[in-house]
């Protein structure tokens, strides 16, 4: 019993530090319809430039995390700028491989300034609390906290601002919405700013789970890719739901396939989705087929 | 030199072979599959574990391939319900799933420590070998270019270009795409599985970590660099991404202090500034034709 609960706290918080990037992949799906593949690979560069900012001396990790941010959303937007609104006209395997390459550059850049080697961040050491065997370690609620946090921001910017309303008028049509006098470009500028964003920061939470390392971002690829068609394509609330369901599941499968079946699971878990509920737990059928 | 020459001769052959396979997929029919170096590995391994219970090689190859199209079978009724870039992800995933599978089922595949000693292609010729598995190649790679622009020119090929141009007004006509689709989708693979057995049995020794994505994507860069929807995009483009590997290698010996580890991400940096800047500014590759 200790085990299954300890297991689904891990599974829980797992799946709130997924949510980020299942959400930037979500937005921009709904968006520029199609999967942005490089969103793992922003994640671990915002993981790197926080590790390298506390390397050149920036005293607090909110802080190195919260340029790093800065950097990866900018990296995030020029790219769309220079790559992907050029593409937006072409089918979208063209947008879809460009974010393969862009994925790749972003890794290799990484590996051949940072190399292979596992880094972490500076941390405190804490000791867990121990509640009767049930494990809680208070990092492990920070990130919960922060993820939580960054959840709650995106969710006021996109239903409670003229700029949220505006891209869900994009999302749902956007000849209708250009009709009705909004200016696309600036908009998804200022999209793309956000997910970087929020790819970065889901990249530094995840490294402070585990250990930074160039696969760290594109690893979580399939898991994010698998928990948006899980919650429902182009649906917010449902990449979040589908993040934590998927990542519960993959946590509480340990005891008995192992933690390296966590992947394949995913895969499994994203083949089923789209083979019985392809519009997902939230999403709209005719963004899939 | 000429031992060089020919080993380089082999694994151009053995790519060509996944770039026709994808040329089908893809270039003909649209179907974006992400997953190539499943089915490579699935052609790998297949070969390889029946050859070491004494399966003689040309069964082991032919196993190769039916294993690797019965694998993908699931996989391309499942395309026939998404759209082009989830059957991309759907596949990506596969193949990552393989590829832990081959590492974990120790029982099956050994696990990491792959497969030691298996048996050379043409061993009975000795020295002569691998010059015996070149021109095999080199017939299996013509024939499969033949058998596609026969496909291609086919009314079955214009069944299929159509596919890729538009499905709805191909339905409106009463034809059906999907068994069209699933079967090419299984072709490629059963291609894929072929050189996979060409591989295994060329380098006698496979492991997980030789069927990582990276190699999906060299193949997509070899079609997307030559042109895709054309055979001599295939054969161009994959000896444009030869000439680009083995040119690494050498740049790696001329110039000083640099190590393997730098190389590779050098390799894993041009495959990802390539596929950008040709689907950016040469979507129909350096020998296709132009595409509306």
């Amino acid at each position: 019993m200790t085990e299954f609960l300890n297991l689904l706290i891990n599974g829980l918080i797992e799946g709130l530090v997924v949510a980020l990037p299942a959400l930037a992949m979500t937005l921009v799906m709904g968006v520029n319809r199609f999967p942005n593949a490089a969103t793992g690979d922003f994640m671990t560069a915002g993981a790197y430039a926080t590790i390298g900012l506390q390397l050149a001396g920036v005293p607090s990790l909110i802080l190195a995390a919260l340029i790093g941010a800065l950097a990866i959303a900018a990296t995030s937007a020029a790219s769309y700028f220079l790559i992907f609104r050029k593409l937006a006209r072409q089918p979208m395997v063209a947008s879809l491989l460009a974010a393969i390459g862009l994925g790749f550059l972003i890794r290799s850049l990484i590996s051949l300034f940072a190399g292979h080697d596992q880094r972490t961040f500076q941390l405190p050491l804490v000791r867990a609390w121990n509640f009767n065997g049930v494990r809680i370690l208070p990092t492990d609620l920070a990130i919960a906290g922060t993820a939580l946090a960054c959840l709650a921001v995106v969710f006021i910017l996109l239903y409670k601002t003229s700029f949220g309303r505006q891209l869900r008028a994009v999302a749902d049509s956007a000849d209708l919405a250009r009709a009705s006098g909004i200016r696309a470009r600036g908009l998804l500028v200022s999209l793309w700013l956000l997910v970087g964003a929020l790819s970065s920061i889901g990249g530094v939470l995840l490294g402070m789970k585990a250990v930074v390392m160039p696969d760290l971002g594109w690893e979580h690829l399939i898991p994010a890719f698998a928990a948006m068609v899980l919650g429902g394509i182009g649906s917010p609330v449902g990449a979040v739901v589908g993040a934590v369901l998927l990542c519960v599941a993959q946590e509480l499968s340990v005891p008995l396939l192992g933690a390296s079946y966590k992947l394949v699971l995913a895969f499994g878990v994203l083949a089923v989705a789209l083979l019985i509920r392809p519009a997902g737990l939230f999403g709209r059928i005719e963004l899939v087929r | 030199m000429t031992a060089y020459l020919m080993s380089i001769g082999i694994v151009v052959l053995i790519y060509a072979l996944l770039t026709l396979g994808l040329n089908l997929q893809f270039g003909l029919t649209r179907l974006v599959n992400f997953g190539i170096v499943a089915f490579f590995a699935i052609g790998a391994y297949t070969s390889g574990l029946l050859s070491l219970k004494g399966v003689p090689l040309p069964l082991s190859f032919l196993a190769a391939m039916i294993v690797a199209a019965l694998a993908a079978l699931p996989i391309g009724l499942l395309s026939l319900r998404l759209r082009e870039d989830y059957l991309a992800i759907v596949t990506l995933g596969f193949s990552e799933a393989i590829r832990i599978t081959i590492q974990q089922e120790e029982w099956l595949t050994n696990g990491v420590q792959g497969l030691p000693g298996l048996p050379k292609a043409f061993a009975s010729l000795g020295g002569n070998s691998d010059l015996a598995l070149f021109v095999t190649l080199v017939l299996v790679t013509a024939l499969t270019a033949w058998g596609t622009l026969r496909l291609t020119r086919s009314p079955l090929g214009r069944l299929l270009r159509a596919i890729g141009d538009d499905e709805t007004a191909l339905m409106a006509l009463g034809k059906d795409p999907a068994r069209f689709k699933v079967q090419i989708f299984m072709l490629g693979a059963a291609l894929a599985g072929l050189g996979g057995a060409f591989y295994a049995h060329f380098i006698t020794f496979i492991t997980p970590e030789q069927f990582i994505p990276l190699v999906t994507f060299y193949v997509w860069m070899s079609l997307i660099m030559g042109g895709a929807g054309t055979v001599r995009g295939a054969i161009g483009g994959t000896a444009l991404l030869m000439i680009f590997l083995e040119g690494s290698r050498f740049a790696k010996d001329l110039i000083p202090g640099v190590s393997e580890v730098h190389m590779a991400s050098v390799r894993l940096a041009v495959v990802g500034l390539a596929l950008i800047l040709f689907t950016l500014y040469r979507p129909q590759g350096m020998f296709g034709k132009r595409q509306a």
